[in-house]
């Protein structure tokens, strides 16, 4: 039900657009489209976060116009034709849901250059790029296996999707590898990208099993986050550092920074070398990172974690290198062998102690 | 046992705001408007709310200031639907629509921003009771005052002669005009009681139950709350019970997940919305009852004749 601010917003930012477009002369312009407001935390911050980091980089330039609460659907269509139409060299998508009308529209203007967050299509001029989360998450998972004392994790996750299933699997890999004595972890799928009265009590909920360090996995909202310092437990997110909203119980993010990502696919086509691929980054490219880390953790296992993001940087380790056990038994990934990016992005099974099941 | 008082308790707080909203929402029905505003008028109280709480830090400024805004909302459908007799059901979407646009407009440099939330009241000797200490002892002042308000609705609707006159003005307007009884007036008082009402509803929402401001955070609960009405069959005491029910359904949904118990995820997600139809339905089973309760002239303007 976003849609009233969506029209009144892409209105008005549209006609600034225009007024800026026309102003702008040689730069290149760059358009980026963002799905919902930009908070403090979360996926739409760290989308114009990128951005800033584009400005940053190259000043005068690039010509930037930015709209953000435009879901999917007719008004993210209008407004990436808009764009379009009034000559942006460059468009950024930031929601999995742009995916079918960019590609259209990238199809319908094969001079621009369309890059789209999370999807799984390309085209000449159509590139898409996604982030190893799952490293970050493995990191995350040793400061859970350090901090927890009743040795029982708690996990609140989006949709049983597998770039989900992949973070929830390196978050568990991580905390078994520093704590042998971990319970099964408990896991909630809120079936929602964006919930904040069920976000917070999910928390509560895995609380009140005993677990006390909770995982906000893609939760939308920092509410879970805020509950766990209201309850007295620690707390682990994805995307943006969350210290904020708990600041003695933050025990760790997985932070995401697209700056780099964003920086090499404009210069690509400033240069007129755009190729429509998919970029899959991690820590080794700067696009990942361990942020927050509590105070609580001591300075060996701080540097223990630090030791470990060092390792997967220079690729002497990966977070799903065998021997792998999945939850039914079997075994998932053999000794001696590591799961490729075709395996990691269609992850289908769960880690051993992990307590849910995924549908089939 | 612990999963158990988090179900039972945790269900009064996520009930309050749909309660809240419903009584509102009851209220108007009865008096034969249906205002399908709720959601928008929510969304305003919970952004303008949040914005007072954040400022000034009263919890109480913020609920006075949440109801009043929500209920100039309200005023806007009443002139619309009472004044130039325009259709209540597009009326309604309308000024919702707006109160969604207005709300995320507002708070637009508040999103994402915390606030420090109302703190339940310890009663002596009962809070410290087993199991029913947490379940029924340890709220915030709000829940107890939701349920006390719905209990006095309950009583108006049935003992009191201004029930009778809200009755008479949603099921008959013509015979209540000729008894004398001004029925634009009526409808307009019941439809700002509604709008208060869903202004706390909101209010509740943004800074009690989840103290995060985010656009969209009402996230369907008027659309709950207008629901439950009808399934509840214009009864205070039955919409009291829908609400609850369906705030321990929604947790128990999490409770189960929690435990580990195997059933799909997705399944879950959707149970309390089934079962609490097939719960209000199976109480309401009767279809001459329903039809006894449902107002009359539900949906149709009124103009007096002179």
């Amino acid at each position: 039900m976003k849609t009233p601010l969506k029209v009144i917003l892409t209105a008005a930012m549209l006609s600034m657009g225009a007024l800026s477009a026309a102003i702008a002369d040689d730069a290149f312009k760059i358009g980026f489209i963002v799905p919902n407001p930009i908070g403090d935390v979360g996926w739409d911050h760290e989308l114009d976060r990128g951005r800033q980091a584009v400005a940053e980089h190259f000043g005068d330039k690039v010509s930037i116009q930015a709209i953000d609460s435009v879901g999917e659907g007719p008004d993210s269509t209008r407004v990436m034709n808009k764009m379009a139409s009034q000559g942006v060299d460059m468009i950024f998508l930031g929601s999995f849901g742009h995916m079918n009308d960019g590609l259209k529209l990238a199809k319908q203007y094969p001079d621009l250059a369309v890059v789209h967050a999370g999807g799984y299509q390309q085209a000449d001029n159509f590139a898409t790029y996604a982030v190893r989360h799952y490293e970050g998450a493995y990191l995350a998972g040793m400061a859970a296996g350090y901090a927890t004392k009743s040795n029982t994790l708690g996990v609140i996750a989006a949709f049983p999707l597998p770039e989900v299933v992949g973070i929830m699997n390196a978050y568990v890999l991580g905390a078994q590898s520093v704590n042998p004595n971990l319970n099964d972890v408990k896991v909630i799928w809120m079936n929602s990208w964006f919930d904040p009265a069920k976000n917070k009590a999910s928390a509560e909920s895995l609380v009140s099993q005993g677990a006390d360090v909770v995982f906000s996995l893609f939760p939308g909202t920092p509410s879970a986050v805020a509950a766990s310092e209201e309850l007295g437990v620690y707390t682990t997110v994805t995307l943006s550092d969350n210290s904020a909203f708990a600041p003695t119980r933050h025990l760790a993010a997985i932070q995401v920074d697209f700056g780099p990502i964003m920086i090499a696919k404009v210069q690509e086509a400033m240069d007129g070398k755009f190729v429509g691929n998919d970029t899959f980054a991690g820590i080794g490219e700067n696009s990942v990172s361990v942020a927050g880390l509590s105070k609580d953790l001591s300075e060996e296992q701080k540097s223990a974690i630090l030791a470990k993001q060092d390792e997967i940087r220079s690729g002497g380790f990966h977070p799903f290198q065998g021997p792998i056990t999945d939850n039914k038994g079997k075994e998932a990934v053999a000794a001696g062998s590591k799961l490729d990016d075709g395996a990691v992005k269609g992850m289908n099974f769960l880690v051993q102690g992990i307590d849910t099941s995924l549908p089939n | 046992m612990d999963t158990f008082v988090f179900v039972f308790a945790g269900a009064f707080a996520t009930a309050t705001p749909l309660l809240l909203a419903a009584m509102g929402e009851l209220v108007v029905e009865r008096t034969g408007v249906l205002n399908l505003s709720v959601e928008g008028m929510m969304a305003i109280s919970a952004a303008i709310a949040f914005m007072v709480v954040y400022t000034t830090g009263s919890h109480s400024l913020g609920f006075l200031i949440g109801a009043v805004s929500a209920a100039a909302l309200s005023v806007i459908f009443a002139v619309l639907v009472l004044v130039f007799l325009a259709n209540q059901v597009a009326a309604g979407l309308a000024v919702g629509i707006l109160g969604l646009g207005l709300s995320a407009l507002l708070a637009r440099s508040f999103e994402s921003e915390t606030l420090i939330p109302l703190r339940d009241i310890n009663l002596p000797v009962l809070s410290d009771l087993p199991v029913v200490g947490p379940i029924l002892f340890t709220h915030d002042p709000v829940v107890y005052l939701t349920i006390a308000i719905g209990l006095v609705l309950a009583w108006m609707f049935t003992k009191t002669r201004l029930g009778l006159i809200l009755r008479v003005v949603g099921e008959n307007p013509e015979a209540a005009h000729n008894l004398g009884f001004s029925v634009l007036r009526t409808r307009f008082w019941a439809i700002v009681f509604g709008g208060c009402m869903a202004g706390l509803a909101g209010a509740y929402a943004s800074t009690v139950l989840t103290p995060v401001w985010s656009q969209g955070m009402i996230a369907g609960r008027g659309w709950i709350a207008v629901a439950l009405v009808v399934f509840g069959t214009w009864k205070p005491l039955r919409v009291m019970f829908g609400a609850y029910f369906f705030g321990a359904a929604l947790l128990a949904e999490l409770a189960v997940q929690s435990l580990g118990i195997d059933i799909p995820s997705q399944i879950m997600s959707s149970m309390p919305y089934a079962l609490t139809i097939l719960v209000l339905a199976a109480v309401s089973k009767d279809t001459v009852r329903i039809r006894l309760n449902a107002p009359v002239s539900l949906g149709e303007n009124y103009r007096p004749s002179a």
